[in-house]
């Protein structure tokens, strides 16, 4: 047993004994291959929300995009750090982490500082912060399995949540990526297709306002191919606000009954 | 923190809106900039850009390594900011650590490019030296010593004049080494290659006070802006990296037209970074 | 919570609700004196449980526990480890169980909660002396190489009865768990057979091709009672635990036998009798979540 002491025996993850390959489709953009999953490239997964995941938050919500699947818990708002000085307008608190299975290599399940701070900058746009002066709201998501995607997706389930809670907002936020790869755009990228991109484009945004709130890019883009993945992922996110939004509707009239 | 009156907030936004900024520049003039290289003699290669009063330094040092498996043609490059507390009493402590991860994730992703590394503004495939055995790895470092607004583009074009101030040791790889066995390298002391600099793209951040966009912002002019867009351009043109900081959302079609401003503006100061950056060599030679 | 706007209409309640913050203690014991719970349950009744088989597809074992809002996901990754010497022929165990920020408003991203440290430690205790997995059934080459086995429990909720939750999924997770076929390479590595082409041209020979399910024996199953005075409240919730303090955990095995009794402190000394109730009611649990488990198992056979 390990709890037995001593020093951790290292123990490694057996690997195939055929050595995958980057796929060939991969590699010459000028194939028409298929996409791992079957989808069709301007195509997202099917995407499932619920509400109401964490019964002992204040508002929470689960979200599940293949085998991308996370949980946002949202506290609040309560009182703020002891050391914080007075603030007239609320503030927000955001973390990521993720679970030690969350990839297919066994991880340390460690804090994500960076999507900790995208995703504070993706939603504190969309947030009334002035409804809660001197008090924080903490938005906390757990990425349970990363199946690619997850930042846009832990984006989208956190407003969800934040609705969850009751916490005003200008508009909900809904989060895309695409990948580019050769020359080919493809959007909702899983992580096999992540890990062979050659750029890629995160778009955040209220899509009832039509205001982007957070927008990162990488890789090298011309200007056509920008606007395309632009105007790719903003059509994508008033989709997602659609399927938010009954989502939100559901768990209203369910509590009404 | 910049703390303002109500009255030089009105100040700076009306000189914004009326094209006339506090310090007497249009919204697309930057400050005047200059480069000095070779600044630290322990780097390989190392750069101090003054832009205004912001002043940072940028050093690369490169170091024999091993390539990641899964691209064993590619070498590897780390980009990491610290910001001094020298330079803001606002940069002790957590404060300085959050900024400092921002500014070294936007550089990253400004500069390095994709996962695939298509885009990258250093070709990490002339770091190979035996390809899947050894590479160069190349640790950036940026360093702000005082800061008054912009510290991205400046240490984008720093770490750009720090890479064209960069020589790094040509290896001989002994031959004879076979299969899995590690080669022996010998490391030259004379001779250095330079990397090909010209496709580094510089970053222009446009920053939103009120309806306007203007460039290279004060820190006073930054703490009245809504929101900010850094974008990173190379000499084609394209673009290598997009960041957005600041809480306001913005409508698509002015992300657009930031673009296409920042496009021309990366123009000019592509152009002047250059003559800079090569009339610092000189002057560095000449010493 | 409680919007201004949320509680217009619920201007009868609020003196109960106003009644049960401020005198949490007082409000329970009116209950209690009536045999009945806040939640409407006789005292010596769990919540409803469920258990769901595989959640995780990443895992090679999976599985969610709820026990009332009481959440629990529980994965197994298998892992290639050189057995010890003095057990060449064993291979092990690791479990850790997490409560990340998103569970409860008590734990902070950087401050890990104090309970989650002593969980750990009962599951891996329990786990291990209860015997269930024969470590034998581990070894891949004796001497050479054995599994490792990670097993990491998240609590997604907490809502009271922490361990008795992630011993559920753990053990739900240890049923699950489908060990990958694997063969021994040149190097003296082990490598994974891939699904595909099994059977057709194996050109190396799995070394464990009869072991890939692990025989569980006395499975333990256990139930948290609370003790406040005469009173014995079975699977408390997470404000029935923070009332009333002194808690009692029995775990029993399939077989009904003792595999471990905690009683960590707490103002109420357990009369012997008091002792003996909270082992009788366990006993009653433990048919109740065999039956749960099986059930779970077999629909999992059908589909």
């Amino acid at each position: 047993m390990a709890a037995q002491g001593g020093a951790a025996p290292s123990t490694y993850t057996p690997t195939p004994t055929k050595k995958t390959q980057r796929s060939p489709f991969f590699s010459d953009s000028d194939v028409d291959w298929l996409r791992p999953d079957g989808r069709g490239f301007h195509q997202c997964r099917a995407a499932f929300f619920r509400t109401g995941a964490v019964n002992s938050a204040a508002g929470s919500a689960y979200a599940e995009f293949g085998n991308t699947k996370v949980i946002v818990s949202v506290f609040g708002p309560r009182e703020s750090k002891k050391a914080m000085v007075y603030s007239d307008v609320g503030r927000l608190n955001c973390n990521v982490s993720y679970t030690t299975f969350a990839n297919p290599a066994r991880g340390l399940g460690s804090d994500n500082k960076e999507f900790s701070s995208m995703l504070h900058k993706a939603l504190e746009g969309a947030i009334m912060l002035e409804t809660f002066p001197k008090t924080t709201v903490d938005v906390f998501a757990l990425v349970l399995e990363s199946g690619g995607s997850d930042l846009p997706v832990v984006i989208s389930c956190a407003s969800l949540a934040l609705a969850d809670a009751g916490i005003m907002m200008y508009d909900l936020v809904a989060g895309v990526s695409v990948s580019c790869l050769g020359r080919n755009l493809i959007i909702d990228p899983i992580l096999e297709e992540e890990s062979f991109q050659d750029g890629s484009m995160m778009i955040t945004c209220m899509p009832s306002r039509y205001e982007v709130t957070q927008l990162t890019i990488t890789g090298e883009w011309s200007t056509a191919k920008l606007n395309e993945a632009m105007q790719l992922c903003l059509d994508a996110c008033s989709k997602l606000d659609k399927i938010m939004r009954a989502c939100l509707e559901e768990a209203a009239s369910a509590s009404q009954d | 923190m910049v703390g303002l009156s109500l009255g030089e907030k009105h100040f700076i936004q009306g000189g914004i809106d009326q094209n006339l900024r506090s310090d007497g520049r249009k919204r697309d003039t930057y400050r005047p900039i200059s480069v000095e290289t070779g600044v630290i003699p322990q780097a390989n290669g190392s750069a101090r850009i003054r832009i205004g009063a912001t002043e940072v330094i940028a050093s690369v040092k490169a170091e024999l390594g091993r390539p990641n498996a899964l691209q064993p043609d590619k070498g590897k490059v780390s980009i990491f900011v610290d910001c001094s507390p020298v330079a803001e009493p606002m940069f002790e402590g957590r404060g300085g650590e959050e900024l400092s991860t921002e500014l070294s994730v936007a550089l990253q992703r400004c500069l390095l490019g994709g996962k695939s590394g298509a885009g990258a503004g250093i070709d990490l495939s002339s770091l190979i030296v035996a390809e899947g055995k050894i590479c160069w790895d190349l640790y950036i470092d940026g360093l702000v010593i005082s800061s008054d607004g912009n510290l991205l583009d400046a240490l984008g074009a720093a770490i750009k004049a720090a890479l064209s101030n960069t020589g790094i040791p040509r290896v001989q790889v002994a031959a004879g080494a076979s299969g899995d066995e590690q080669p022996e390298v010998d490391i030259s002391d004379e001779e250095f290659m330079q990397f090909d600099t010209s496709g580094i793209p510089v970053i222009v951040t446009l920053t939103k006070v009120g309806r306007h966009y203007i460039v290279d912002a004060t820190s006073e002019e930054e703490s009245q802006m809504s929101s900010a867009v850094s974008v990173s351009i190379n000499r084609k043109g394209h673009i290598c990296g997009l960041s957005k900081r600041g809480s306001a959302g913005l409508d698509p079609s002015v992300i657009s037209d930031m673009i296409s401003v920042a496009r021309h503006i990366s123009e000019q100061l592509i152009n002047k970074l250059d003559s800079e950056i090569s009339a610092a060599e000189a002057d560095e030679d000449e010493m | 919570m409680g919007l201004p706007d949320a509680s217009g209409d619920l201007s009868s309640e609020m003196e109960v609700d106003a009644f049960r913050r401020l005198f949490p203690l007082r409000y329970f014991e009116r209950h209690l004196s009536e045999s009945i719970r806040p939640d409407a349950r006789p005292l010596g009744r769990a919540r409803d449980t469920t258990l769901a088989l595989g959640a995780v597809a990443s895992a090679h074992g999976s599985a969610l526990a709820k026990i009332g809002s009481t959440t629990m996901l529980a994965a197994i990754k298998m892992e290639v480890m050189t057995p010890s010497t003095e057990s060449p022929d064993e291979g092990s165990i690791a479990i850790d169980f997490h409560m990340p920020p998103i569970c409860s408003p008590i734990v902070r991203p950087g401050r890990p909660a104090e309970a989650a440290p002593v969980i750990s430690k009962q599951l891996s205790d329990t786990i291990s002396s209860s015997g269930m997995i024969n470590l034998k059934e581990l070894s891949l080459v004796s001497g050479k190489a054995a599994w490792m086995a990670y097993l990491d429990i998240y609590c997604l909720d907490a809502d009271g009865a922490l361990f008795d939750a992630a011993l559920l999924s753990a053990v739900a997770a240890f049923s699950h768990l489908q060990i990958p076929i694997v063969s021994l390479n040149d190097d003296g590595k082990i490598e994974l057979i891939s699904e595909e082409d099994d059977g057709a041209k194996l050109e190396v020979e799995p070394v464990n091709k009869e072991k890939r399910k692990l025989t569980l024996s006395g499975i333990p199953f256990s139930l948290t009672c609370i003790l406040h005075k005469n009173y014995i409240l079975a699977d408390p919730t997470a404000e029935e635990e923070s009332i009333m303090e002194t808690a009692v955990t029995v775990v029993l095995d399939s077989s009904s036998r003792l595999v471990s009794f905690y009683k960590p402190g707490g103002p109420v000394l357990a009369h012997t009798s008091a002792v003996q109730d909270c082992v009788a009611l366990t006993r009653q649990r433990v048919k109740e979540l065999q039956n749960i488990l099986d059930e779970t198992l077999s629909g999992m056979e059908i589909d």
